[in-house]
Parts: structure tokens; C-alpha cells; sequence
């Protein structure tokens, strides 16, 4: 058994999960799991998928590249030296990053290149821009960051120099507001 | 997946709609710090709370921090002292204040309830001298809040006990004078007070507890009236029935009960206590935007107190229920809308409007949590018309099968229509006017007690 990442871009439209994973089924290939996300009317999907060791990434690409209206697929594989059976531990705890401004170059890159300078992980980002003002919402791994009180500080300091308007709120309280059942 | 949208609408809650969670309250049962002497017993009580409340704060600070919503109070609440202290005299209950008082700062709470006593039936030897040292324990002291429980749906009203307060209230506002009868303001007499209430005045450790336990009181009038006036804003006056502005303040009373649930948790998790109740109670500050008094007229009326007050209110307190229990593994307290005039900036106002009579308060309590709440009154009424304003919301509590209660400030020196400021949480408001003062003496003068209504009896 071998294991592959596979990645497919392309115009969202009905039959673009059956296609892939027709072409998948066909090979024998197992589907471990999947992840896709549209954006403005373009799909992307990200799967893990274990297949018979005569599964070559060729064949693969090859598999997918016959299906029904798989012409405007960009497909990516990578073949796992070693085969996963699960991601990275989530964290124990993780936190809501949120960010507004005035829409403008370089918002995202200075928020994340302050997260990556404190070695902070983003686990989820989601931005939306309405009324020219751009709204980010990221989810934080703080595993790394000794001082809560420092990092809020050094969050204030850095958002009075950008202009943004800046919040840090533990995930709990929004799965606690958000949803019904409270761990 | 991150939904932004309603991660902003709980930020705006804490950053811009003053959502805070009020009050972190420890019960601390001291039943067992009774000494040979009075002094051997505040020296166990000073232990005991030092104890079990000594990490309280940092606690609460931690989690404050950690999940950035402000615990504006730490509290605790204690065994009623009458029981504590049993077989004591009046001065040495002033002494058990005193030492209450001083373990409250060294632990570094704000403040401290259960300087009481529960009377509803009778009084014993010590619940008399706990009375009797009421004014002199809570002007010796800065953060001793005291109440009494003169009555019950079971077992009626004792008027002998309501006389007493009466007294008892005016001596105390007298002996903090210089403060504008402040002390007033930290004396409650209730009608079935709860054993599990978060909030001040009124904090008690009922005997029914457990050693120790955490209650938590949410606040949260502003989230409530910026969420109506979105939702008002959306869909237009003309297309919105009532009951879609209950159900709106249903659903944002659930967010605001779950952070309070969540703090409660939390903090009970790290200190190794039992967490007891969210108190789901709609409790205002004076400052601008947290106010109960401002969704009376969000809701439709031009002046607090105008006909449809008292309507608009139990739906208020009712959508606040239905909206908070659900959010809770369990409710407790008093659990309601309170409206506390003098912490309530927009309550006050409607007093110094005259829209606000201290009659249609009454009436607004019949619906509402707790009851006469914070209403200064002329330093001139005289104790037995301040025993018979209590005997009437006692009334509408013994009837009704609800907690109600009356704390009333006579502000010495000052008449109707005078400003008074307490300053903090405690607020301002203008001197309510009483009707017919000095006409209910012959009525307080009867003494015994008032027999529980029929419905009681449900054995």
C-alpha cells in the first residue's frame, strides 16, 4: 500500500468531487480524507488517499485526466515516503485572532509575518472585505508563547503602528456563544 | 471552518456592548468555625476563608485574562452570621463583621455578604442581637454587605423582624450620614431569599450548601439593547411583532449566560470548587450603555414608567429566563431583570423626570427579579413607613411564590428631588418622593405575624 496527497484546482461545478474520486475508485485507491473549499466560484481539494502499490503518481494524474470534464483540472500528487494515519495533534487550546481595517496592500502579510516572527501558528484564516473595510479572522496555536499578557501587549503595540483594530479571544468563548452543547 | 461573522458579533459584545461577567462569588459555609469564645471564632473564620477564597482572585484574574471578558467583582458570600455565631450578643456580632471585613482584604475580594439572619418564622436570642448590631457592623466596616429574610411564600411575613428593619434601616443610613446614608445600601431585607445568589446586596451561603461552592452573576442590559436595536434597525418597526424582539433578546441572553457559564467553569476547574449556579440576571451599571432602564424605551415606551412599563418588563425577565437556562447546567439566584434605580443611570433619570413614582416601581417588581432595589428616599420618613414600603413588597413576594426585597436608603438631610452619589456600581439619583408618610405605624404596630396565603399549603 502506498500512500498520495493529492490537490486539484478548478472552476466549481457539479460533478467535480464524482469525477475525482471515480477516477480514484477505479485505481482500487482508498479515500482516507478530504477537504475542499470554494472560493469566488474556484474549488480546491485536498485529499489523502491510499492506493495498491502498482498506483503510480502517472497513472494517477493520468486516471483523473480521462475523467469527464477534468480538461481545466490542475492536479497536483505527491507520493508519502511514509504513510500517515492521522494529522498532527490539534491543540489543547487555540485562539481568535481578529483583525479589521480600511482596506489596503499587505494586511495579511503584516499579520501573519507579526505571527510567524513569535513563532505563532495559523491554523484557519478566514477574510472577508465589505464596505472597503477588510475583516480577518484567524485561528491561533499560542502553544508556543510563554506570556499571554506580553503577547497582548505586543498585539496592542503592533496594532496602533498598522491602524487595525485587533482582538484576541480564546476559542472557547465563541464554542460557548456559538453552539449548543459546552465542553 | 471560521464563520467571521459571528465571531465579530461576540467580540462586539465584550469590546463595544459591555459585556462583562459581573460577579464571581464564592460560598464559604462557616458553620464550623464556631469557637468557645467570639474571639477564637473569627480567628477560624478568618482562617477559613483565607483558606478556601485565597486563590479566588488570582483565579478569576487568570481566567479574565485567558478568555478576555472583564470579572468586574470577586466576591463571597457566607453562612448567615446569626447561625454562625449563635448564642453571641450584639457586640460580638460587631466584632465577627469586623473580622469578616478584614478576611474580605486579605483575600482581596471587593466585598463580602452574610452579615444575616433568616427570620421569616421567628426570631431567636441571636437573630435579635445580629439585628441589633446591623447598623454598627456595617458602618465599622467597608465591604460587609448585610440582609434579612423576614418572609416566605411558606411561612407568611414576621412582623416583628419587619418592624425591626424598618428601624434598623433608618439607624444605619443615620450612622453613615457623612456618606449620604450609604451604609443603606449594603442592608437587604428579602422575602425567599435565595442561598445561592451571586449579587450583592443579597449574597448569602444558604444551609442547604455544599463546604464551598462558586456561583457566577452575568450582567449584559447593553448587549441586549444594542442586539434590539440591530434587529429593529434590519427589519424595520412597521414588520416586527413583539414576539420576535423576545425572541432576539432570548438568543443574545443565551450568548451572555454562556460566557458566565464559561468563566464559572473554568475558574471552578482551577481552584478545586464546585460550581453551583449562573445567575442569569440582567444587572445594569451606572455607566451610559448598560442600562435596563434603556430597553423600556427601546421597546417601546417614551418615558420609564409610563403605562406598558410594567409589561414590557415581564417580558423582559421572562425572555431573559427562557433564554439563559438552556444556556446553564444549572440556574440559581435570583435570575431575572433587576432594577436597582440608583445603579441604573437611565432608572435615574426617570426619577429626576418624575416619569418614575416609587408606586409604579412596586407595581414593576410584581414581574421582575428581586424588587425596590436601590431607591434613596427622604432621610425624613420615619422607620415605621419604611417597615410598611417593605411589608408591601414582602407581599408581592409571599403571593407570587418569588424572591423579592427592598433595599431603601432614607438619605439623611435630603428631601425629594435632591441628588445623592454612592460613586462605582452604587451610582446616583435624585430623592424618590414617598406618598402618605407617617400613616402605617398602626399597621406595623401589630407585630406577630402575617399567615402564609392559602396556596401554600400544598402538601
Amino acid at each position: 500500500m502506498k500512500q498520495m496527497v493529492l490537490s486539484i484546482l478548478t472552476k466549481d461545478r457539479p460533478g467535480v468531487i464524482a469525477d475525482v474520486t471515480g477516477a480514484i475508485f477505479r485505481l482500487q485507491g482508498d479515500l482516507a480524507d478530504l477537504n475542499q473549499s470554494v472560493l469566488w466560484g474556484y474549488l480546491t481539494m485536498i485529499l489523502i488517499v491510499n492506493f495498491p502499490d502498482t498506483v503510480t503518481k502517472a497513472t494517477l494524474a493520468a486516471a483523473i485526466a480521462a475523467s469527464e470534464g477534468a480538461a481545466d483540472f490542475q492536479v497536483s500528487v505527491k507520493e508519502l515516503a511514509a504513510p500517515l494515519t492521522s494529522g498532527p495533534p490539534v491543540p489543547k487550546e487555540t485562539f481568535i485572532m481578529t483583525v479589521q481595517a480600511a482596506n489596503r496592500g499587505g494586511l495579511v502579510y503584516q499579520v501573519s509575518r507579526f505571527c510567524c516572527e513569535r513563532g505563532i501558528n495559523i491554523l484557519d484564516l478566514t477574510t472577508t472585505l465589505r464596505d472597503d473595510r477588510y475583516v480577518m479572522a484567524l485561528q491561533l496555536d499560542l502553544t508556543g508563547i510563554v506570556s499571554l499578557a506580553a503577547l497582548r501587549e505586543d498585539l496592542s503595540a503592533f496594532a496602533d503602528t498598522m491602524g487595525l483594530s485587533l482582538t484576541l479571544q480564546h476559542n472557547d468563548l465563541f464554542q460557548a456563544t456559538e453552539e449548543v452543547r459546552l465542553h | 471552518m471560521l464563520q467571521s461573522e459571528n465571531i465579530l458579533a461576540t467580540v462586539e459584545m465584550i469590546q463595544k456592548e459591555n459585556l462583562d461577567v459581573r460577579t464571581v462569588t464564592m460560598g464559604i459555609n462557616l458553620l464550623d468555625c464556631r469557637g468557645g469564645s467570639v474571639r477564637a471564632t473569627c480567628k477560624r473564620i478568618r482562617e477559613k476563608i483565607a483558606s478556601r477564597a485565597g486563590r479566588l482572585v488570582a483565579a478569576c484574574d487568570a481566567a479574565s485574562e485567558k478568555f478576555g471578558i472583564p470579572v468586574v467583582n470577586k466576591r463571597i458570600a457566607v453562612t448567615p452570621i446569626a447561625f454562625v455565631g449563635a448564642g453571641f450578643m450584639r457586640d460580638d456580632f460587631v466584632a465577627i463583621a469586623q473580622a469578616l471585613d478584614a478576611a474580605a482584604s486579605e483575600v482581596g475580594v471587593d466585598i463580602l455578604g452574610g452579615f444575616s439572619a433568616q427570620v421569616e418564622k421567628g426570631l431567636t436570642a441571636s437573630d435579635r442581637e445580629l439585628i441589633a448590631a446591623i447598623p454598627e457592623a456595617i458602618a465599622t466596616t467597608a465591604k460587609i454587605c448585610s440582609s434579612v429574610n423576614i418572609a416566605s411564600s411558606q411561612k407568611g411575613i414576621n412582623m416583628d423582624a419587619l418592624a425591626m428593619m424598618g428601624k434598623t434601616v433608618k439607624a444605619l443610613a443615620e450612622k453613615t450620614a457623612a456618606q449620604g446614608g450609604f451604609g443603606a445600601a449594603k442592608l437587604v431585607v428579602f422575602c425567599n431569599q435565595p442561598g445561592d445568589n451571586p449579587f450583592m446586596a443579597g449574597a448569602i451561603h444558604g444551609l442547604e450548601e455544599a463546604d464551598a461552592v462558586l456561583n457566577v452573576g452575568v450582567s449584559g442590559p447593553g448587549v441586549i439593547a444594542r442586539a434590539l436595536e440591530r434587529r429593529i434597525a434590519e427589519r424595520g418597526v412597521a414588520a416586527l411583532p413583539l414576539d420576535e424582539l423576545a425572541e432576539n433578546i432570548k438568543q443574545t441572553t443565551f450568548r451572555v449566560t454562556r460566557c458566565g457559564e464559561l468563566i464559572g467553569r473554568r475558574v471552578s476547574e482551577a481552584l478545586g470548587v464546585d460550581f453551583g449556579v449562573v445567575d442569569l440576571s440582567l444587572a445594569p451599571t451606572p455607566a451610559i450603555g448598560d442600562s435596563v432602564g434603556e430597553i423600556f424605551k427601546i421597546l417601546g415606551v417614551d418615558a420609564i414608567g409610563a403605562p406598558g412599563s410594567t409589561a414590557i418588563l415581564a417580558m423582559l425577565n421572562d425572555a431573559v429566563k427562557k433564554g439563559g437556562i438552556f444556556a446553564s447546567k444549572t440556574v440559581g439566584g435570583l435570575s431575572g431583570a433587576f432594577i436597582p434605580v440608583m445603579e441604573d443611570a437611565a432608572l435615574a433619570a426617570a426619577v429626576g423626570e418624575g416619569a418614575l413614582s416609587l408606586e409604579k416601581l412596586e407595581a414593576m417588581t410584581c414581574v421582575c427579579s428581586v424588587g425596590l432595589d436601590m431607591v434613596a428616599i427622604p432621610g425624613s420618613v420615619d422607620a415605621d413607613t419604611i417597615s410598611a414600603i417593605i411589608a408591601d413588597e414582602m407581599a408581592l413576594g409571599v403571593v407570587n411564590h418569588k424572591t423579592t426585597a427592598a433595599r431603601l436608603i432614607p438619605v439623611p438631610g435630603k428631601e425629594a428631588g435632591e441628588m445623592v452619589s454612592f460613586g462605582g456600581l452604587f451610582g446616583a439619583s435624585p430623592v424618590m418622593a414617598v406618598k402618605n408618610v407617617g400613616q402605617s405605624s398602626r399597621f406595623i404596630a401589630w407585630g406577630g405575624r402575617m399567615p402564609a396565603p392559602v396556596h401554600s399549603f400544598k402538601n
